[in-house]
């Protein structure tokens, strides 16, 4: 051991050792423990290798993706797997075995299979569900009732998600006017620190679960987002404990997590269990809406046969009411008829009274007036009696008076030798009236004479 | 929780078991309109509260049920 050899020619001993060696490219498995990206847009990562149930590392080595390759890669694992390469995940990747001086033994990573960690998810997915299936809680959460109006959401996602502000714009813009009461409950999305959050934000939710109705996990969607951090047993486990119904948005158009399969319902993205929710609202209104026109319905043909029952009463009714009718008709007739004979019978006996009145008032009249006529009669005849006995008086005093009367006649008188002086027609009876050579008349009882005064009375002769 | 609150569940038993009722064509006519009226306010009551926060939904209700 006389020569020296210097730690540069010793690396590079090993460096050509080993590039003789391993010349080729080779596929290996590792899981990824740490992964970063520098200022340049390299990658390193730091590859281990664990025995399935033990955390011991049981080999370790330094990978680089070169930032020209890592652009290519990336994408391509995050298309394909639905992951991004990121720490816990196990990968297939090609490696070319590089050693420098300084920097030691480094993988450089030219490519890499993301069917391998597709498969490697989802066996470790299998794993989780089939202790769940164990355990018989897998549909404990589905067999909650859910709430008829999911009014009161109680929301786990990170403010400044995406998905969290879709979710609320969707919520509050709904096109029928449902309100709702959304409460955030912060928890990362994504990242070592998903379980424990995650876990705390619904052991926050549940201490005061008789104020929601039911609990959405959300997220932003897309392809870029970190499946497998839901892939979790003791979020799946507390999900399948939950008190309320749980929804996951948390984004993935191709696959769903072990949270998404033990959730009441998986939806895809924030934005569908906003539209699930106003979608529940709005077919318990629809419900209320049904039942409003059934009730309607029914009302209107309960009515309805009411009347047909009351218009067929009435069918049946107007037959028998006409019979009735005519019988009470003819019942009524006969009474008119019954009624106007014995109107008439009583009317022909009112007549006959009156008929018998009137005759004894005529005969009383009749009587009253004979014997008014005899009592005339009777006044008429002592009248006449009595008259004729006055005249009779009467002509006898007149026959006396006329005697008398006869006996004073001037001519009597005259002729019993009495004369009657006159002048110019006036009877004198005094002698003194008379003037000389007055011309008188003396009438005797055979004729008048005339004569002149010679002497008057007084006068001496 | 306060029991007076309004339930939308049970408002919807009520007007489920309303509409039973009248399709069971046992109801009477006079009761129908009694019936219906209750439904009829159950259904506005309901429709108020997918539209109305909690803190009005319970101001509502307060003095109703």
């Amino acid at each position: 051991m006389n020569e020296k050899m210097s730690l540069t020619e010793l690396q590079m001993v090993i460096r050509d050792s080993l590039y003789l060696a391993l010349p080729d490219l080779y596929w290996i498995v590792a899981e990824i423990s740490e992964i970063k990206e520098n200022f340049a847009g390299h990658c390193y990562l730091e590859l281990v290798e664990k025995l399935p149930g033990d955390q011991n590392i049981r080999a370790r080595a330094r990978g680089i993706i070169w930032s020209n390759r890592y652009r290519f890669l990336k994408s391509l694992f995050e298309n394909m797997a639905g992951e991004s390469l990121r720490a816990g995940i196990r990968v297939l990747i090609r490696v070319k075995i590089e050693y420098h001086e300084i920097y030691g033994l480094s993988l450089v990573i030219n490519d890499i299979d993301p069917a391998y960690t597709i498969g490697e998810m989802a066996v470790r997915r299998q794993q989780i569900l089939k202790r769940l299936g164990e355990e018989g809680v897998i549909e404990m959460n589905k067999e909650l009732e859910f709430p008829i109006i999911p009014q009161r959401i109680a929301v786990v996602s990170s403010k400044n998600a995406a998905g969290y502000s879709d979710f609320m714009k969707h919520l509050t813009e709904n096109a029928f006017g449902y309100v709702f009461r959304t409460s955030l409950f912060e928890a990362p999305m994504q990242g070592a620190d998903t379980e424990a959050g995650v876990i705390n934000a619904l052991e926050m939710i549940a201490s005061q679960a008789e104020h929601f109705d039911l609990v959405a996990i959300i997220r932003g969607g897309g392809s870029q987002t970190d499946l497998s951090w839901f892939d979790n047993y003791n979020i799946a486990y507390f999900v399948t404990q939950f008190p309320l119904p749980v929804i996951t948005g948390i984004g993935h158009e191709k696959d769903m997590s072990v949270t998404d399969m033990v959730a009441f319902r998986a939806l895809k993205t924030p934005t569908a269990v906003a539209d699930f929710v106003v979608e529940c609202m709005n077919s318990a209104e629809n419900h209320l809406l049904e039942m409003s026109e059934e009730i309607i319905r029914l009302s209107r043909s309960t009515i309805d046969s009411a009347k047909l029952r009351i218009d067929s009463c009435r069918v049946k009714l107007i037959p028998v009411a006409r019979m009735m009718l005519s019988e009470l008709k003819g019942q009524l007739s006969g009474t008119i008829i019954e009624l106007i004979n014995i109107g008439k019978e009583y009317i022909v006996r009112a007549g006959l009274l009156p008929a018998s009145q009137r005759s004894r008032l005529a005969a009383a009249c009749k009587a009253s007036v004979t014997t008014r006529n005899s009592v005339l009669l009777r006044h008429s005849q002592s009248l006449s009696k009595s008259l004729s006995a006055f005249m009779n008086l009467k002509f006898s005093k007149l026959e006396s008076l006329e005697k008398s009367i006869r006996f004073l006649d001037p001519v009597n008188v005259l002729k019993r030798g009495y004369t009657i002086t006159s002048m110019n027609g006036k009877i004198i009876t005094i002698a003194g009236s008379l003037r000389k050579g007055d011309t008188i008349e003396t009438m005797f009882s055979d004729g008048t004479i005339g004569s002149k005064v010679l002497k008057e009375s007084g006068e001496t002769q | 929780m306060a029991k007076k609150e309004f339930s939308f569940n049970q408002a919807v038993n009520e007007i489920e078991k309303i509409l039973s009722n009248i399709e069971s064509g046992e109801l009477d006519v006079d009761k129908l309109s009694v019936e219906v009226k209750r439904a009829a306010e159950l259904i506005r009551q309901c429709q108020k509260k997918l539209r109305s926060t909690e803190d009005e939904i319970n101001s509502i209700f307060r003095d109703l049920v």
